[in-house]
This record gives structure tokens, C-alpha cells and sequence, in this order.
């Protein structure tokens, strides 16, 4: 499984010379910058700074690039905590706990629970990546569309029943979002929905609808109140609360584990990655909790199962990339841009043959992580300081923060416009109870479900028994199954037996 | 919150749903009534039909269709000025320019909020309107519309 060999030759590739070093610090901190501000992407700071990394040896660019990478993973939870905006999909069950947390003067907490995750999660993911590359290498090949299509439809019902009293209300919003989000062009070249208007023939632009839903919708929720936070004393920033935060992280190891595993096999999925495993490892840890209705009210096993499950990720996206050559999203598409500027193909024959470059990227992440856990203790307490403000300060400079990254992320006016119709999407969806992030999900998930499902189509001719011929298939449908009926089956079987015995 | 006044909204949002959900599935039919169009798009929008039936169908029986009911934050009509002075700022941009349109915005939601220390609140709408919208242009790799600053 380990070649000790290529083990040695990785660790010299690393230590003979400071200069691959030098880039790291600079890469989180950019990583950190642009994954905290909403609307500025990871892959989008990854693609700014892709030329500098002509200047750089391959090993030195990827360093650069993951440190980046590494960065914005935990610096897109620091807006979900603090102002209800994942700055990525990837933080998008942050926000879930991580700003009710915040809300009650729990913020501190909240970002140290969140960055301690984030570290161990790297952390975790990249020992797994170092054991497991070659044989997850073979894993994922075996993955298929119709395995793909079943990982969606399962993220997509334990969404859409988060909320358990609204099922119904959460299974609307979560499927007309899986609708929207197939808008547009589909795979033969046919745009539906686009009303004629020619910007939206590749599909409604989904970060942008995303920030409407989540971000400017919430504001408007807060339009009349003082201060995120109503409390003046809750309001402060303490060294030592971010430090509890810590504690608390470590106090669920079990919460930490679980969203580690789910991060690095759904994370090497390509196309699904962090953008689900975020969501399902909070679901998982939500409906395996004895008291599954304190999430999404600030409890912090949920900021746990989130950070764990999307930092990950990293490495299960980058076992794709390096094993096959496929990115799994846009950040590891712009390393596959790197790869390619360095004249350098990932796939089985790169794993086997630079099995040393391989390790000193994965050696050169266990780095990464301690100086993330420095440099987030250092950029914590400067960020935080966004709840002493008050909101008729910040609902408006986030707005028009929103709205010059959509315009960022569309390089048009349909960024901000697709923001305004989402907010008020979103308002009255928040007001008459239908689930948010069930819609914005869907809407991620759109287009994907939809490709899986017709490759199905196409690998089978239409013939449904090629569904029996596929065991992770009838696995993940069956395991779909258990998350929705389990718990009801489970009751039914212990009320047959309690009225048995009595 | 809890009122038995009569509240149509809940009514409203589920006819739209199925409204959309309905055109969505006739435009993607006249589009093309090809299966591999329709795999995804026909059964899904079924089952959201069905569901708004249904879910039309519980509240009926229980009385609750058009009985409002306790819900989160404040009444829509509330926050109906804050929503009106966002989209005005969105749908002002091409013609103020991000930098101009930007520094009314945050000025005009202060006062809107109550804010009456005249210097902090032009202060802060010019230093903050300008300094985001400078920072963009110069990050972003496309031109973007401006008024008064290099775009």
C-alpha cells in the first residue's frame, strides 16, 4: 500500500531546499482572504494566481495551490459562522449551526470549533489520501453515472427532510430547485426554460442564486435589529473562547471521524465533492443524534460535521486528480491547469511513476495544517470583529459585497440580478417555512442529477435491471432507504415487541 | 403570531410552485418530447405537482389553507422598503455605475435605519461605496461600469 521507498524521496523533495516552503504561508493567507470574503471563490483566487506558479517547480506550485486551497476551506466557514454566507458551497451546513451559535454570543466558539475541525479534517484527509491513493485510485473508477445519480437523490431527501415538522414543504423547495437547476442547455444541446433570454442558456448561475437565497434573504430577515448579536457583553472577541471552541471540537471525535470519511469517499467523487459531503455528514450526524431537533439551533456538533466533512474533501478531490487526472471542482480543475503548464498528466501512470511527488504534496499538507491552525488563530480575532458592527452598517456593505461577486463570478449583470431574484426567493420561502438550503441544493445539483441519469440511460438503453447489476447503486438506494424509513421501522418493530411482551 | 385571520400567501407560494413547476414542464415538452429530455425533468415535476396536491389536499382537511400560522421574523410587509431599496441599487448599476450606484445604496439604507450622524454616515457610504468598488474592478479581469472612478 505504501511505497517507502518513494516515502524517502518525497520527504527529500521537501527538505533539501527551504524555497518549496515559501510559498505556503503566503498561499494560506490569500486562501484565507478570498474564502472569507463572500462571492470570491476558492478556484477563482487559485485561477488569479495560477501564472505565478509558471515561475515555480511543479512540487512548489502545488504547495502554493493547496496552501490555497487549505486556506479557503476554513475561511469560507468564517462568514458562514459570523453572517450567514457560506463563502462557498462547501460551507454551507457551517452556517446551519454556525450562525445560530453566533447569534447567541456563541461566535468565538463557533470559529474556533470551526477551525480546529478544519485542521483535524485536513489532517485526517490527507493520512487517509497517503494510505489509501492507490487503492482509492481503483475505487472511484468503478464509480459510475448511476452511482452518482444515487449519491444526489440521497443527499437530496436527507436535505430536503432536515426539517422533520415541514417534510413536505422541504421536499418541494429541494426538488423545483433540483428543476431550476436544470435550466438551460442540457446535454443534447436543447435549452429549456430560458424564456428566450440567452443568458440563461448555461443555467441559472448558482453561486449568485445561492448568495440571494442564503445571504441577502437572511439580511432582510435581520433588517430591523440592532446588532447580530443583541447582547453588548456576548458581543466581544476572547482568545479564550475561541480556545473552548477548540475543546468543544475535540470533545466529538466520533461527529469528526465520521464527516472525515464521508468528506474523502464522496470528496473523490468528481463533480460532487465538498459541495455534498458538507451536507451529508451533518445530516448523518444530525439523524444519529439522541436530540436531532438542537441542529440547526447552534449546536456545535453540526459546525463538527460540516468543517470535518469539507476539509476532507481536499484530499479525496485531489486523490481523483492525481489518480486520474479529473477534477472533482473547480479548484482542483485550476491544479489540473497547473498540471498541464508543467507538461505533467495526472492519472494511474503519474501515481506510479512520480509516486515521490505524490508524497511530498500529501508530506507537505501535514505542514500545511499546523500553519492554519496559526495563521487562523492570528486572522480569527481581525474577522470577528464584523459583529460589533451594527446591522444597518452591515446589512448593507454585505449586500453590495454580494453583488460585486456575483458581477465577479458572471462578468455581467446576470451575477447581481440573479442575487436580487433569489433574496426574494428566499425571504418569502423563509417566511412561509420551506427549507432554503433544500432549494439551493437542488439547484447545485441540478444539472448533475440530471447528466448522471441520462448517461444511465444511455449505458443501459433504458433497460431498468442494469440498476441490479450495480451493488453501490442498490447500496447507496438502500442506505437511502434506512436514512428515511429507519428510524420509523425501527419504532414500529420496538412498539410490535413492547406490545408483545406486555 | 398565531391569529386565525385569514392569510392567503402560504396559497399563493404553493400556486406559484406548481405553476412554475407546470410551465417548466410544458416548455421543456415543446422543447423536445424526446425522453432523454424529459427523463429527469417529467417525473420530477410530477412528484412536485403531487406534493403541492397533497400538501393542499392535509391543509384543506384540517381547515388550515388559509389560516395563518406562527412563523419566523417579522411580517413581510416590514421589510418590503429594504427589499424595494435593493433591488433599486441592482437594477441601478448599468446606469449610476457600480461606484455611484453603491455609495446612494449604503447611504440610503442608513438613513433608511435610523442612522442621523450625518459625517459617519457620508463618510462611511463614500469610503466604503468607493473602496469596495475600486477593489473589484481592479481584482475582477472585466471591465466593470463605473461613474466616477476608473472602471
Amino acid at each position: 500500500m505504501i511505497d517507502f521507498v518513494a516515502v524517502e524521496q518525497g520527504l527529500a523533495l521537501l527538505f533539501t531546499s527551504f524555497s518549496p516552503w515559501m510559498v505556503v504561508v503566503p498561499g494560506i493567507v490569500i486562501g484565507l482572504i478570498f474564502g472569507a470574503t463572500p462571492g470570491l471563490q476558492i478556484s477563482m483566487a487559485m485561477a488569479i494566481f495560477l501564472p505565478m506558479t509558471l515561475y515555480m517547480d511543479f512540487v512548489q506550485a502545488m504547495l502554493f495551490l493547496t496552501a490555497i486551497f487549505t486556506g479557503g476551506s476554513f475561511g469560507s466557514g468564517i462568514p458562514a459562522i459570523l453572517m450567514n454566507i457560506p463563502g462557498t458551497s462547501s460551507a454551507i451546513a457551517t452556517a446551519f449551526d454556525g450562525y445560530p451559535m453566533a447569534r447567541q454570543g456563541k461566535h468565538n466558539q463557533a470559529l474556533g470549533v470551526a477551525l480546529v475541525s478544519s485542521v483535524l479534517g485536513t489532517l485526517m484527509g490527507y493520512v487517509i489520501l497517503f494510505v489509501m491513493i492507490q487503492p482509492l485510485s481503483l475505487m472511484v473508477l468503478k464509480l459510475g453515472p448511476a452511482e452518482m445519480f444515487a449519491v444526489i437523490l440521497w443527499g437530496m431527501t436527507l436535505i430536503a427532510s432536515l426539517k422533520g415538522e415541514q417534510v413536505l414543504k422541504g421536499l418541494m423547495a429541494g426538488f423545483v430547485g433540483l428543476l431550476i437547476g436544470t435550466i438551460g442547455f442540457n446535454e443534447l444541446g436543447m435549452a429549456r426554460g430560458t424564456m428566450g433570454q440567452t443568458y440563461l442558456l448555461d443555467g441559472v448561475p448558482v453561486i449568485p442564486a445561492m448568495m440571494g437565497m442564503f445571504a441577502a434573504s437572511e439580511l432582510f430577515k435581520l433588517a430591523n435589529k440592532g446588532f447580530i448579536v443583541e447582547s453588548k457583553a456576548s458581543r466581544k472577541v476572547k482568545l479564550g473562547e475561541i480556545f473552548q471552541g477548540f475543546k468543544l471540537a475535540v470533545r466529538y471525535p466520533w461527529v469528526m471521524i465520521r464527516g472525515g470519511l464521508i468528506g474523502v469517499f464522496v470528496g473523490a467523487v468528481p463533480g460532487v465533492g465538498s459541495s455534498v459531503s458538507n451536507l451529508l455528514s451533518y445530516v448523518e450526524t444530525q439523524r444519529r443524534d439522541e436530540d436531532p431537533a438542537s441542529f440547526g439551533k447552534g449546536n456545535p456538533k453540526g459546525v463538527v460535521a460540516s468543517e470535518s466533512a469539507n476539509s476532507t474533501s481536499e484530499a479525496g478531490s485531489m486523490a481523483t486528480l492525481l489518480a486520474l487526472g479529473i477534477p472533482g471542482g473547480g479548484a482542483t480543475a485550476v491544479m489540473l491547469a497547473a498540471f498541464a503548464m508543467h507538461n505533467i498528466t495526472g492519472g494511474p501512470q503519474f501515481i506510479r511513476q512520480q509516486t515521490d511527488v505524490v508524497y511530498a504534496i500529501i508530506f507537505a499538507n501535514f505542514a500545511q495544517v499546523f500553519l492554519l491552525l496559526v495563521i487562523g488563530l492570528l486572522f480569527i480575532p481581525l474577522l470577528a470583529n464584523i459583529i460589533k458592527v451594527p446591522m444597518r452598517y452591515l446589512i448593507p456593505s454585505v449586500l453590495v459585497l454580494a453583488v460585486m461577486g456575483s458581477f465577479g463570478l458572471t462578468g455581467n449583470m446576470t451575477g447581481p440580478v440573479t442575487v436580487l431574484v433569489f433574496a426574494v426567493v428566499g425571504w418569502i420561502f423563509r417566511h412561509y417555512g420551506y427549507s432554503v438550503p433544500a432549494a439551493v441544493i437542488g439547484m447545485l445539483l441540478g444539472a448533475m442529477a440530471e447528466k448522471s441519469l441520462l448517461h444511465s440511460y444511455q449505458i443501459s438503453g433504458g433497460d431498468l435491471a442494469y440498476v441490479l447489476e450495480r451493488p453501490v447503486t442498490l447500496l447507496i438506494l438502500a442506505l437511502l432507504l434506512v436514512s428515511l424509513f429507519g428510524k420509523r421501522l425501527l419504532g414500529l418493530v420496538r412498539g410490535r415487541k413492547t406490545a408483545a411482551g406486555a | 403570531m398565531t391569529a386565525n385571520k385569514r392569510d392567503y400567501g402560504d396559497l399563493l407560494v404553493l400556486m406559484a410552485l406548481a405553476g412554475f413547476t407546470l410551465w417548466y414542464l410544458l416548455d421543456a415538452i415543446r422543447v423536445s418530447s424526446a425522453i432523454q429530455n424529459l427523463l429527469l425533468i417529467l417525473p420530477l415535476s410530477l412528484v412536485v405537482l403531487a406534493i403541492v396536491a397533497l400538501e393542499m389536499g392535509m391543509r384543506l382537511k384540517k381547515g388550515t389553507l388559509l389560516v395563518r400560522e406562527e412563523r419566523e421574523g417579522e411580517p413581510l410587509h416590514r421589510t418590503l422598503p429594504v427589499v424595494g431599496l435593493f433591488a433599486a441599487y441592482v437594477l441601478s448599476l448599468e446606469t449610476l455605475g457600480f461606484d455611484v450606484a453603491t455609495v446612494l445604496f449604503i447611504a440610503a439604507f442608513l438613513v433608511l435605519k435610523g442612522e442621523r450622524h450625518w459625517p459617519l454616515l457620508g463618510g462611511y457610504s463614500l469610503a466604503f461605496g468607493f473602496g469596495v468598488a475600486f477593489f473589484f474592478a481592479q481584482m475582477l479581469p472585466y471591465p466593470m461600469h463605473m461613474l466616477i472612478l476608473p472602471g
